[in-house]
């Protein structure tokens, strides 16, 4: 038996070939999402080894909670400093060898020729201070430490990829101040691994002190431990001469936290990706479940025959299911080949983006081929199961007769479906209105059942569908020939939509969702935006609060208001929330906030916050609610709700006052600066003059008037949005395979009909053209399904979202007709092996074809 | 009616090798043969004589090793893939034995598809003539599944003959039918011949089926060895018996 299932496995190469190529997509992006994840992570974990590795014990504050990847500290951390005489304490613990105080913030390096900040992606711009003793940093021949006021050292990186040399003068952007600096050395690490994108610009200590506002005061203290001393004798030695609110940890320890907020950042980088090889494998398993179905139709006179031979079900079955085992293993190796290779593509993307990674050697774990292979065989196997029945069901009596295995009934069908599709429904909606715990993933379930069960009833109405689709092609022979055969089958032509309607209908919904996103947050900025100016750092890094001060001596604007924000966590469970801190007195001239109750004014009040309507509804607060708020740097804090606001796009749930803010939080940094121009100035004047002043003092900042403001966030959605459909074009490549795959086997089932069109005159062209029709009849199917699934998809989710400000439904027209004539296309690219097969037919073979 | 004197067709030493080398089999042997406009020639032959080559030769399906083949004036032989697909189109209507019909197409649709695939304008009348004749007027929208072996057989029929071809190939056209049912078709093709003048080239080895061409060509090895004119089911059976002996 299983020569019998190798022999008809070889002898059918290229199908083999397509149904793999179904899975090999759907593991690839799965297995290069790993590879490139974990890639990242080594090359992280290298860096923080590197950057503790001369290090053994760390002092510093302790804090609360170490905020995540999207907190807004800009390099700098959120613990509280300590002060400079316990650096004389800790040099006299027993078995310091040595101990520097450190200082560590933000520094912007401007690069000389183009006069901008330096930034790569979304690593930071570090400053602070040289380590004379204990560091694993080391300066390149030809330089020197930095020492006094004037000088600096750089990362050799930064110094390369912008040719700054030794003695060469720079600009430097502090979160305090701006100045000239020149360089008097390169550093790089002794294992010359890249800081990631980071930038570096160290100072001796005593002008890091100054230029970072920590007089008196270091962030840390990194110590040396004697020889023979390890670093975890060292550290409770040290502890012990701590006061409280201070630790000391292990190097190791210290690097191990940032890496766990690293990987924390970079799950969720994975976590998208593979959501998008699952996508990929969820349409290539509707192409192999079909690849599978045809293969046993067209076979049903050999199941047959094996059965009269004395077959047993069971046999016939394995045989099927060996045949999918096969496919799945090889189409999961070589997905985790081209895995690889992805994991190289996405690291591209992503860089598009904005996200750099370093160059390293890719990182290929067992776990990553375990699984993908676990997956890709899993899918396959599952998609092939159902034709595996149908195959065990053909009997011994149909090898004598013409006819195909028996499908399942179509009230089966119908009630199948109909319950599938229903139950996925629900999920959604329970997801989206009925407050699930874990919203995400029924979200995902819902739609997964929800094109199965589309997917399931679709033969019903493919026929007329089909039709209609057809209609403008039926003026041609080929044109008439090309739509029967679509509509011939309502079964296949459906099972091979539904693989694009799943791609298209994600496409779809993406862009809808998107545009609603736009229409809704362009309405939300005219109501809400009522500043001139809004200036900005790239990258959504905060800035200096010098600006803000600076600014508020100029007459020419009549407010300056600032935002800020930080991480921290709400109530008993600790829940990650974003608080902006505002100014009471001027937000309101700046922002146009709808307060339900309270008032902007109430925010004065010692201990007093601001809650969204969205976050009071959910959690039940209202005027006069405690909230507790735990800060990094200062722990739980007691606050209680003076007033709701209604959801917009500047704050976040919670707000506090400047006040509040500043005595909770150590990075007191600017998100925004929003200025109102002084009467009698025009806002063009005003902001030519301001560009003028920060190109030279915050070269880091930028300026934006209403317009500027409103198309940057527009252009930050369309990002979003691009980087996705990137993504989904995979999947709608593969239900592009399964299209070339359907016809293939659809011309070979069809030879001798093929024969008899070219011996009654149909040329070879006319042949090509029926098949390319076919194609593209099937593919707008598919499209058309896809688009509406996703309309729908799309309006669910905005319809629960208005609450968040989403209230605006846009349905893109221009780009879903785009979308269709892609889809069109996509038949056409995929009809043409299929069509030049068709078309080479040898008349006379085929007619008398067997 | 048409001039036995013209022809509508003919085979030249026509040789027809399949294979090379020892495993090379030779079909035809310098086969020559004129076939005379407005009449019915029945091609017989043991199996193996080269009945079945000959027709798909003549009718362009296939291309000889060598020698001439003509439809009307024209060498088939120097014809490319494209003409010649193009004078099946608009010259030749072929029957074959079975598997004749598109199966998503309706009845009529099939009979018209040489002229839709050519993009012409269909002779509603002769159209018309054609369906009476072939008594298929009530199920012209009917699918080929939905019709019997005999009225697939007669559409092909009605098929070859509207787009008025200069010669209509057909290949055991009742091959796979009962004696009813045959009848039926070779009465159709009788009534084509007689009354329209139309020229067919029938391969068959049914005695009976023979019996109603103008013309018997007996083939053997690839040649022809015999040859009879208005003949009967028990001469051509006569012949046989004499040509196996």
């Amino acid at each position: 038996m299983l020569r019998a299932i190798a022999k008809s496995l070889l002898a059918r190469k290229l199908r083999l070939v397509l149904t793999a190529l179904a899975v090999v997509l759907g593991v690839a992006l799965t297995a290069g999402s790993f590879i490139l994840t974990d890639t990242a992570l080594k090359s992280f974990d290298d860096l923080f080894g590197d950057v503790f590795k001369g290090t053994d014990v760390v002092v510093q504050a302790t804090t609360a909670f170490d905020p995540g990847a999207g907190s807004n500290s800009g390099g700098g951390s959120e613990r509280k400093p300590i002060p400079e005489d316990l650096l004389g304490k800790v040099e006299g613990v027993d078995g310091v060898a040595a101990a520097d105080g450190v200082i560590g913030s933000s520094a912007w390096i401007v690069d000389p020729t183009t006069n901008k900040v330096i930034q790569n992606g979304g690593a930071p711009p570090i400053g602070g201070s040289w380590n004379n003793d204990v560091t694993s940093l080391q300066i390149e021949p030809g330089g020197a430490a930095p020492v006094g006021p004037d000088q600096v050292v750089i990362d050799a990186a930064t110094a390369a990829d912008h040719g700054l040399a030794v003695g060469q003068r720079i600009k430097i952007a502090t979160s305090t101040d701006t100045g000239e600096y020149q360089i008097s050395g390169i550093a790089r690490f002794a294992s010359s691994q890249s800081l990631l994108g980071a930038t570096l610009a160290l100072f001796d200590l005593p002008t890091a002190q100054k230029i970072f506002d920590r007089k008196g005061e270091f962030d840390a203290i990194y110590v040396r431990a004697t020889d023979g001393v390890t670093a975890a004798q060292l550290a409770p030695r040290i502890a012990s001469v701590l006061p409280s609110g201070f630790e000391a940890i292990t190097g190791a320890s210290a690097a191990s936290e940032q890496q766990d907020q690293v990987n924390q950042g970079l799950g969720f980088v994975r976590t998208f990706f593979v959501i998008f090889g699952f996508v990929a494998l969820f349409v290539g398993a509707f192409i192999i479940f079909n690849m599978f179905n045809i293969v046993v139709s067209q076979r049903t006179r050999e199941l047959a025959l094996f059965r009269a031979l004395g077959a047993s079900r069971r046999q016939i079955r394995f045989a099927v299911i060996a045949e999918s085992v096969v496919v799945g293993v090889l189409g999961s190796l070589i997905g985790i080949g081209l895995g690889a290779l992805l994991a190289v593509g996405l690291k591209a993307l992503l860089a598009l983006f904005g996200l750099k990674l370093p160059p390293t050697a890719l990182v290929i774990e067992l776990r990553t081929i375990i699984l993908s292979l676990a997956v890709g065989t899993g899918v396959t196997v599952a998609a092939a199961w159902m034709p595996a029945r149908r195959a065990a069901r053909v009997a011994p009596v149909e090898a004598l007769r013409d006819s195909v295995a028996p499908s399942a009934s179509i009230r089966r069908r119908v009630i199948v479906g109909t319950i599938v599709l229903a139950l996925g429904i629900a999920a959604i909606l329970a997801a989206l209105f009925g407050g699930a715990s874990n919203p995400g993933i029924l979200v995902g379930l819902g739609a997964m059942l929800t094109f199965l069960g589309v997917a399931t009833l679709s033969p019903l109405f493919a026929r007329g569908l089909a039709a209609f689709i057809g209609r403008p092609f039926r003026r041609s022979a080929s044109g008439r020939l090309g739509d029967e055969n679509a509509k011939r089958n309502p079964r296949r032509t459906a099972s091979t939509a539904s693989a694009l309607m799943i791609g298209l209908g994600l496409v779809a919904f993406v862009s809808v969702f998107a545009a609603s996103l736009k229409a809704s947050a362009t309405v939300a900025l005219d109501e809400v935006l009522r500043a001139d100016l809004t200036l900005s750092s790239n990258q959504f890094n905060p800035f200096s609060s010098h600006l803000a001060e600076e600014l508020r001596s100029d007459p020419t604007y009549s407010t300056v208001s600032v935002i800020r924000s930080t991480e921290a966590q709400v109530g008993p469970t600790h829940t990650v929330t974003y608080p902006t801190g505002i100014d009471p007195a001027t937000f309101g001239e700046v922002a146009n906030i709808t307060m339900l109750t309270g008032s902007l004014a109430d925010l004065a009040q010692p201990g007093a916050v601001l809650v969204s309507n969205t976050e009071a509804d959910g959690k039940g607060l209202s005027v006069g609610s405690p909230v507790d708020m735990t800060f990094s740097a200062t722990g739980t804090q007691s606050l209680h709700v003076v007033g709701t606001y209604e959801t917009n796009a500047f704050l976040g749930d919670y707000t506090v006052s400047l006040t509040t803010y500043d005595a909770n939080v150590e990075q007191k940094l600017d998100m925004n600066v929003f200025l109102n121009v002084a009467e009698g100035t025009s806002v063009a004047d005003a902001k030519t003059k301001l560009d003028a002043f920060l190109q030279e003092q915050y070269p880091n900042v930028q300026a934006d008037d209403q317009a500027a403001s409103k198309q940057k966030f527009l252009d930050s959605i369309n990002g979003l949005l691009y980087f996705v459909l990137v993504l989904l074009l995979l999947s709608v490549i593969i239900s592009g395979f399964g299209i070339l795959a359907t016809l293939w086997l659809s011309v070979f089932e069809r030879i001798r009909e093929l024969g008899l069109l070219r011996a009654v005159g149909m040329s070879r062209v006319q042949v090509k053209r029926m098949v390319r029709i076919e194609a593209v009849i099937v593919a707008i199917l598919g499209a058309v399904l896809g688009i509406v699934i996703g309309i729908v998809f799309a309006w669910t989710l905005q319809q629960s979202l208005s609450d968040l400000g989403i209230t605006e439904l846009s349905v893109p027209i221009v780009q879903l007709v785009i979308f269709m004539l892609v889809a069109a296309l996509i038949g056409v690219v995929a009809a043409i092996l299929p069509a030049r097969r068709a078309a080479k037919l040898n008349v006379l073979d085929s007619i008398s074809y067997e | 009616m048409a001039t036995a004197t013209q022809l509508a067709a003919r085979a030249v030493e026509v040789r027809k090798v399949y294979g090379t080398g020892d495993a090379s089999v030779e079909a035809l042997r310098g086969i020559s043969l004129d076939l005379a406009a407005g009449e019915w020639t029945a091609i017989m032959g043991p199996s193996g004589s080269g009945k079945s080559t000959l027709l798909h030769v003549m009718a362009g399906l296939d291309t000889p090793t060598d020698g001439r083949v003509y439809i009307g004036d024209i060498d088939l032989t120097t014809l490319n893939d494209k003409q010649l697909t193009q004078l099946r189109r608009d010259r030749v209507g072929f029957v074959f034995q079975a598997y004749n019909l598109i199966p998503t197409l309706t009845a009529e649709e099939n009979i018209t598809l040489p002229m839709d695939i050519a993009g012409r304008d269909v002779d509603r009348s002769w159209f018309d003539q054609v369906v009476d004749t072939v008594g298929l007027r009530d199920r012209l929208r009917h699918r080929p599944t939905e019709l019997s072996g005999g009225q697939q057989q007669r559409v092909a029929g009605a098929r070859a003959l509207v787009s008025k071809p200069e010669i209509v190939f057909a290949d055991e056209p009742t091959g796979n039918l009962d004696s009813k049912s045959g009848a039926e078709l070779l009465d159709f093709l009788r009534s084509a011949v007689d009354e329209h003048g139309q020229t067919i080239v029938m391969v068959t080895h049914d005695a009976h089926a023979a019996a109603h061409a103008d013309r018997v060509v007996f083939l053997n090895d690839g040649n022809v060895v015999q040859e009879m004119r208005s003949p009967t089911a028990d001469a051509i059976l006569d012949e046989i018996k004499s040509l196996e002996a």
